[in-house]
């Protein structure tokens, strides 16, 4: 069964017609060629797909699409304002916070959420947070140098 | 040593804006008019024969494009080195995970719809998970005929073993006669997937001039054109591979994987066809790192020397073999059976070893970290055993310059003992520990400096940049900054002067790819010397300008003016390894809970025997990653296993570590540039993942007494090891 769903995504807003059991990162990936969301685990362990829904993070992977319906979704396309990188992703650049880059999306995506929510967090709540970001290249600790930096920064 | 422009400062990475703003595209992002998804059925049972596979049900379901089984397709074998997997299961299945059916659909959920209607009746035939029962006498044949596969090696002292890899020093048997006391012990390791966290991806599209066109998660791109000319009866010159973001490597994206169903099915259909494995499907039958059994005897003298060692290594590497790319078709790693220790009379046995469970591949530093466990942890043992330290038995062993490794290498500039002292110097080893159930471990390893060949061609543009074509992908090491690093540096241009285009495989007519820590050697000297020649190139035509001053614009546009190119290419081939190698020394601090076996890595030291470091942000990052990856096959990851089936199907079972399990850590570099790399670099990706493991089990000996010889370290394994002892005391 298919259903129309209308949905802002990144500031525009989308109208799709899905099977309803269509995944939100499908749905995105997809449907709306947003590939920039990856799909990992597939489980909602891994962090990949992470995405903002109203603000809130999900794993876009085992949220469905209908879901979405009439909210406003966040993707790590929507991060940059006119081609300007935003201080999460300048800080990961800078501080080697990316390697193979696969998860990369959602750890920005991620990092993002917890600074809008927690704008000057201690290492111990960066590393609580994070941990739904997996990363198999960079051991993390670089990981976790950018999320630090991106908050210094805009303190200063 | 002269100072470098370039070379040595940490520079943002080429690839940068693309990963962090979602803009890469890798080969799952791919899409083509048209495209269609390929998904595959797969055996549930770990040996069987097929009697009947009804597709009718799944060929009429509205959407669905081609269903395709063994029968459909030409009856080829497939593989690296030995070839002996099927591209679909013909007549027999010898794991459970292995492929018996592909459908094309135009949408992905669709096609898995499909496979539900697949129908297959099998006939269980008896089966065998164990390496050690399946080299017994009357053990179920997974073959019939291994001998006869194309590349199979030809020692096979039982129908179940796929190779046999064999370093010998000296003469075992008398320095056994030699020796004041003999130790012997064994230990095992666990099945373990990479870990990367794209599972292999690709896409398969014939173009109008009926070439076929290929988007892989694959890093060696000129041989996965090789294999799959094999795989598909073409001429190479009828295969391009489009190279593609790598997300994730650690040794196991060189396989063709789902490659040539998909250009069946792209032949079938006249569709370009996507097939991505979903990650329960890399956990069951992606090519993960061979689980051990290891065994190591070791003579030695009363005051500590060691005389004689015989390791004899069995690998349990499932049903096939096509997943090993080395020549030995068995894995390399089996040599740090002698460690970093100079031992004159030496034999290490390698056995690979067929069973139905998973097939078995390369995996970061192939075998090492399996071996480096067995004997790193072997060296303490035998040290309690003659109440000396461990830190004095490995010095009184270590290897010097002129030693010979198992290869039969002669090495020069060793730096084992100045890696060891720097670890523990950095760790503060000899200061008393801050309380108990606290215990601190050492462990050495070392890691050759990879060898092959690659291709870079450097181009002067008319606006005075610099362009350096290679056919290389990045699997995520940031090798492409590297080798612009080499090129400016050797032209004298800042890094923005000199940018990096990504080749196919139609730009040169071989490369070795990525793999081995080769990158940085092979692509950085290609770099390096396409370089050299693009400067006398420039140089010669500045003089015929015969203005000394003159810009690189201005020669260049002199040179286009009169219809010539200023370009250069270089082929480098590194054919033997290098006579240095790169030293490792780890120490771990870990705490033992009492009451649940839990350990706890309080801090971490690394050191390192460099040579120069071309990008620093990119080298200190392997070395952190390859330590957190040591650190998950320490203690949490393995790939469950009962009766050949993966208990461990997601993410949420099989463990890695995540940021909340980092240790603090101290890294020491011990500089001393003389690699074969450029500007005298030596390799670091494989260096920091061996020898954690036998740090963290040394390290928990010395904190509660117990020894664990099998991996992971669980809390489990501990707590009952703790019970164990208190039971006997």
């Amino acid at each position: 069964m298919n259903r129309m769903i209308r949905l802002t995504v990144n500031g525009e807003s989308r109208e799709v017609e899905v099977p309803t059991y269509r995944t939100l990162l499908d749905c995105l990936r997809y449907d709306l060629g947003l590939t920039g969301s990856k799909e990992g685990c597939g489980v909602g362990v891994c962090g990949a797909c992470t995405v903002l829904l109203d603000g809130k993070m999900v794993s876009s992977c085992i949220a469905l699409a209908v879901f979405a319906d009439g909210r406003d979704v966040t993707t790590v396309e929507g991060l940059a304002e006119d081609e300007r990188l935003h201080p999460v992703q300048q800080a990961f650049m800078d501080f080697g916070g990316f390697q193979c880059g696969i998860c990369t999306p959602g750890q920005v995506v991620a990092a993002k959420a917890l600074l809008d929510e927690t704008p000057h967090p201690g290492d111990a709540e960066i590393r609580e947070w994070m941990l739904g970001n997996l990363c198999r290249c960079t051991g993390y600790y670089k990981i976790l140098e950018s999320v630090r930096a991106a908050a210094e920064r805009s303190r200063a | 040593m002269a100072a470098h422009r370039v070379v040595g400062h940490t520079i943002g990475r080429v690839d940068g804006v693309d990963k962090v703003s979602g803009r890469a595209r890798y080969s799952a992002d791919i899409t083509l008019p048209g495209l269609v998804w390929g998904k595959t059925l797969r055996s549930p049972l770990p040996h069987a024969r097929i009697v009947r596979i009804d597709t009718s049900k799944a060929k009429a379901c509205p959407g669905v494009l081609a269903v395709l089984t063994a029968r459909d397709l030409p009856d080829v074998l497939v593989g690296r080195r030995m070839f002996d997997m099927p591209l679909l299961a013909r007549d027999r299945v010898r794991f459970i995970g292995e492929k018996v059916a592909v459908v094309a659909a135009i949408d992905p959920d669709l096609a898995e719809e499909a496979l539900a209607m697949i129908d297959v009746e099998y006939e269980d035939w008896p089966a065998v998970f164990d390496p050690v029962a399946a080299i017994e006498p009357g053990a179920p044949l997974v073959h019939t005929d291994p001998g006869a596969y194309e590349g199979a090696p030809a020692e096979r002292p039982h129908p179940n073993v796929q190779s046999v890899l064999r370093f010998r020093l000296g003469d075992v048997e008398k320095g056994f006669a030699e020796a004041d006391l003999v130790f012997e012990h064994t230990f095992r390791t666990q099945l373990a997937h990479h870990g990367y966290l794209e599972p292999h991806a690709g896409v398969v599209a014939m173009d109008a001039d009926g070439r076929v066109q290929v988007w892989a998660s694959n890093k060696m791109p000129f041989r996965l054109k090789e294999l799959l000319s094999h795989a598909l009866r073409l001429p190479q010159e009828k295969i391009r591979v489009n190279l593609t973001p790598i997300g994730g490597d650690f040794g196991g994206k060189g396989s063709l994987m789902d490659l040539p169903l998909a250009y069946h099915l792209a032949r079938v259909t006249g569709r370009p066809v996507k097939m991505t494995m979903r990650y329960a499907e890399e956990l069951q039958a992606g090519n993960p790192r061979h689980p051990g059994v290891i065994t190591l005897a070791t003579g030695v003298t009363r005051d500590g020397r060691i005389v004689a060692r015989r390791v004899r290594a069995l690998y349990n590497s499932g049903a096939y073999a096509a997943f090993k790319p080395a020549p030995s078709v068995n894995l390399g790693g089996a040599s740090m059976g002698a460690g970093v220790y100079r031992i004159p009379n030496l034999s290490i046995e390698s056995l690979c070893v067929y069973t139905n469970a998973i097939p078995c591949g390369h995996a970061r530093s192939p075998g090492e970290p399996q071996m480096v466990f067995a004997e790193e942890s072997h060296m303490d043992m035998v040290a309690n055993e003659l109440s000396l330290d461990p830190v004095e038995f490995r010095r009184k062993n270590l290897l010097r310059d002129g030693d010979v490794l198992p290869n039969g290498h002669h090495l020069e500039h060793v730096r084992a003992a100045e890696t060891l002292d720097a670890a523990l110097r950095a760790s503060r080893w000899s200061e008393p520990k801050p309380g108990p159930w606290i215990g601190r471990g050492l462990a050495m390893g070392h890691r050759h400096i990879g060898v092959g060949f690659t291709n870079a061609q450097v181009r002067l543009e008319t606006k005075g940049t610099v362009t350096l074509v290679i056919a290389l992908p990045d699997t995520g090491t940031g090798a492409h900054l590297v080798l612009r690093q080499v090129v400016a540096e050797v032209l004298g241009l800042s890094i923005d002067e000199v940018d990096v285009e990504l080749a196919t495989t139609d730009a040169f007519a071989t490369d070795s790819g990525v793999g081995g820590s080769r990158v940085t050697h092979t692509g950085g000297r290609a770099a390096y010397h396409a370089a050299e020649k693009l400067k006398e190139l420039i140089r010669a035509e500045a003089a015929k300008l015969g203005v000394p001053e003159a810009s690189l614009a201005a020669i260049a546009q002199a040179a286009a003016a009169d219809g010539r190119k200023l370009e250069a290419t270089h082929f480098y081939d590194a054919k033997s390894h290098a006579a240095v190698t790169s030293f490792t020394a780890q120490v771990a601090e870990v705490a033992v809970d009492p009451t649940t076996g839990q350990v706890t890595v309080r801090r971490f030291t690394t050191a390192h025997d460099a040579g120069t470091i071309i990008n620093p942000i990119g080298h200190q990052g392997q070395i952190e990653g390859g330590l957190i990856q040591g650190l998950g096959y320490a203690l949490m990851e393995e790939l469950g296993t009962e009766d050949g089936r993966i208990s461990t199907l997601s993410l949420g079972d099989f463990k890695l570590p995540t940021m909340q399990d980092i240790p603090p850590l101290t890294t020491v570099i011990v500089e001393d540039p003389v690699g074969p790399g450029p500007f005298n670099a030596k390799a670091i990706g494989e260096s920091s993942i061996s020898p954690v493991a036998p740090a963290i089990a040394n390290a928990v000996a010395d904190a509660c007494g117990v020894r664990i010889v099998d991996l992971p370290i669980t809390a489990e394994k501990v707590f009952g090891a703790l019970r164990q002892k208190e039971q006997r005391s």
